[in-house]
């Protein structure tokens, strides 16, 4: 009977202790979330979207720095997507248990997890300085970079949760094996292999290391990929420091934009998820 | 008839008692030995599969049933470390040669498997998918075949109404017939089923055995199944595996009522297995 107590006591125990923790964890997310919120919504404004960024007190937006943002990020999709897709299926379809396979793996999870300014030291390296100059295309390159391991890990990891079955039978029908991949394990794994894509664009719109050393940052309006380029990242690293209030006023309101947008593409991931099972 | 035994069973025999009028041999497996690795799971394998009947393969886990279903239309040829030795005859051609391309092999050998495997896809692209690898129909043609083979399948009752929802929503003996339908709309001349029952009810058990005595007037059918209740009620053909090697092949109501050897009458009886 005391041993039962006993048990029942700790069983409450860790109950507690471990509701409490989440309790914390959560505070520290809703704290963040809350700042955001109270700093940034009076910070926005049309002015926000409809402006580019100006000199302190000439009432400035970040027109230029989010659609800078979205144009490298976009690229930075096209070219990241497809190899991080293949390379993903290589390992999950022909990869497995191979040592070119294993290699490959390897070296997939060494990039997922190297610090983001390498990556954009990196690309200083093979883009900028070749080339002579900062660039929207080096910024777009940089993100690629950040995107292509966290698609490859997705897609590998989806894929090995379709069942050998599946594919056998596809094969007993006779299918060669770019069909099997095709029409049936990608689809079988879709949801989860889009919400990998999803979640390595959240990644790549937070990321401001790689844009320092590649696409810099532009004050004025352009399109132009060969020169420098605006990104939300560096806008608000470079007015969160400044000592003018309607600069950090300005940057409150774009972590508040990139914090949004990052949490409406994993909601919508989950949705996509739920909705495919 | 053209037999030509390599071994002391006198399989010609045992498919005249069971099948008058007699039967050919669709496939004709000759010495064939099958290595996992270093693994010797076939040893010395002769056998025929007579056309349009039914042939069972029964034994213990392990015995290389499943194993030499498997070969005859090169699954095993998806995985490195597996290989194949000996001959296997089909309408003459060795379908263990390098020459004879996978894919023309499996879409006239086809493969049910053990659990149904429902592509996740509506039922009728289900159907569409493996005829499309194949054939070039225009749309009604491809309507026509599906209807076909779906009833020929026996399921079309339960799915006209449905052909465009997800097969993932079937009930698993329907997903089973499913898997048989598609298997039959490619129109292969061979059926292999890797025990396509042991994963269902009773019911929907004895719905895929009726199918079975159907589809044998059109298709040569090579069973392999756990269950001997089954071999007895749908096999015209027994043969018996064990360790790797085949023991036994007989006339079905031969092989479980008077069967020549003592590992064959054991297995039968229950005594291991």
């Amino acid at each position: 009977m005391s041993s039962l107590a006993r048990r029942r006591a700790t069983d409450y125990t860790v109950k507690v202790v471990s509701t409490l923790f989440a309790a914390v964890a959560l505070l520290l997310l809703a704290w963040i979330l809350w700042t955001l919120v109270i700093r940034g919504l009076p910070a926005m404004g049309p002015h926000v979207f409809t402006r580019i960024t100006m000199p302190p007190g000439a009432g400035g937006g970040l027109l230029n720095a989010i659609v800078g943002s979205l144009i490298q990020i976009a690229i930075a999709l096209v070219v990241g997507t497809p190899i991080g897709l293949m390379c993903g299926t290589f390992l999950a379809e022909n990869g497995r248990n191979t040592q070119i396979g294993n290699a490959v793996r390897f070296v997939n999870d060494v990039l997922l997890s190297a610090p983001s300014i390498l990556i954009g030291l990196f690309v200083y390296q093979i883009l900028v300085m070749p080339f002579g100059g900062f660039s929207g295309w080096a910024g777009a390159a940089a993100l690629a970079v950040i995107v292509i391991p966290v698609v490859v890990r997705t897609t590998e990891d989806m894929l090995n949760l379709v069942p050998i079955g599946l594919r056998e039978a596809a094969f007993a029908l006779g299918a060669p094996q770019w069909k099997v991949v095709t029409f049936v394990t990608w689809r079988a794994a879709r949801a989860g292999i889009v919400t990998g894509i999803l979640l390595a664009v959240a990644r790549a719109a937070g990321e401001t290391a790689p844009l320092l050393f590649t696409s810099l940052g532009n004050n004025s309006w352009s399109l132009d990929m060969n020169s420098p380029m605006a990104s939300l990242p560096i806008a608000i690293y470079q007015y969160a420091a400044s000592p003018f209030d309607d600069w950090v006023a300005l940057a409150w309101a774009g972590a508040l934009l990139i914090t949004v947008g990052v949490l409406t593409l994993n909601i919508l991931s989950r949705l996509v998820l739920a909705k495919m099972k | 008839m053209n037999f030509a035994p390599e071994t002391s069973i006198d399989i010609a025999s045992a498919v005249n008692r069971a099948t008058a009028p007699s039967a050919e041999a669709k496939i004709k497996v000759e010495k064939l030995n099958f290595f996992y690795g270093d693994n010797h799971a076939l040893k010395n394998i002769n056998f025929e599969i007579p056309e349009k009947r039914v042939t069972a393969m029964i034994g213990p886990s392990g015995c290389g049933k499943s194993t030499l279903l498997r070969i005859f239309n090169r699954m095993y040829q998806l995985y490195p470390g597996q290989r194949a030795e000996g001959k296997i005859l089909f309408d003459g051609a060795d379908l263990l040669s390098k020459d004879l391309d996978s894919t023309v092999v499996r879409s006239r050998i086809g493969m049910v498997f053990q659990k149904p495997t429902p592509f996740p896809m509506s039922i009728y692209d289900n159907i569409a998918f493996g005829v499309k690898l194949h054939e070039r129909l225009s749309k009604a043609q491809m309507d026509e075949r599906v209807e076909w083979c779906l009833r020929k399948a026996a399921i079309w009752e339960e799915t006209k109404d449905r052909l465009h929802t997800s097969a993932l929503g079937m009930s698993g003996g329907q997903q089973q017939r499913l898997c048989i339908a598609r298997t039959i709309a490619v129109r292969p001349e061979v059926i292999l089923l890797d025990e396509p029952t042991s994963a269902l009810d009773p019911i929907s058990t004895s719905k895929i055995e009726d199918l079975i005595d159907e589809l044998k007037q059109e298709f040569t059918i090579v069973i392999v199944t756990h269950n001997m209740q089954q071999a007895a009620r749908c096999a015209d053909i027994t043969s018996f595996f064990y360790l790797g090697e085949l023991i036994e092949v007989a006339a079905s109501n031969e092989i479980f009522t008077n069967p020549r050897e003592a590992r064959t009458r054991d297995y039968i009886t229950g005594r291991f297995g």
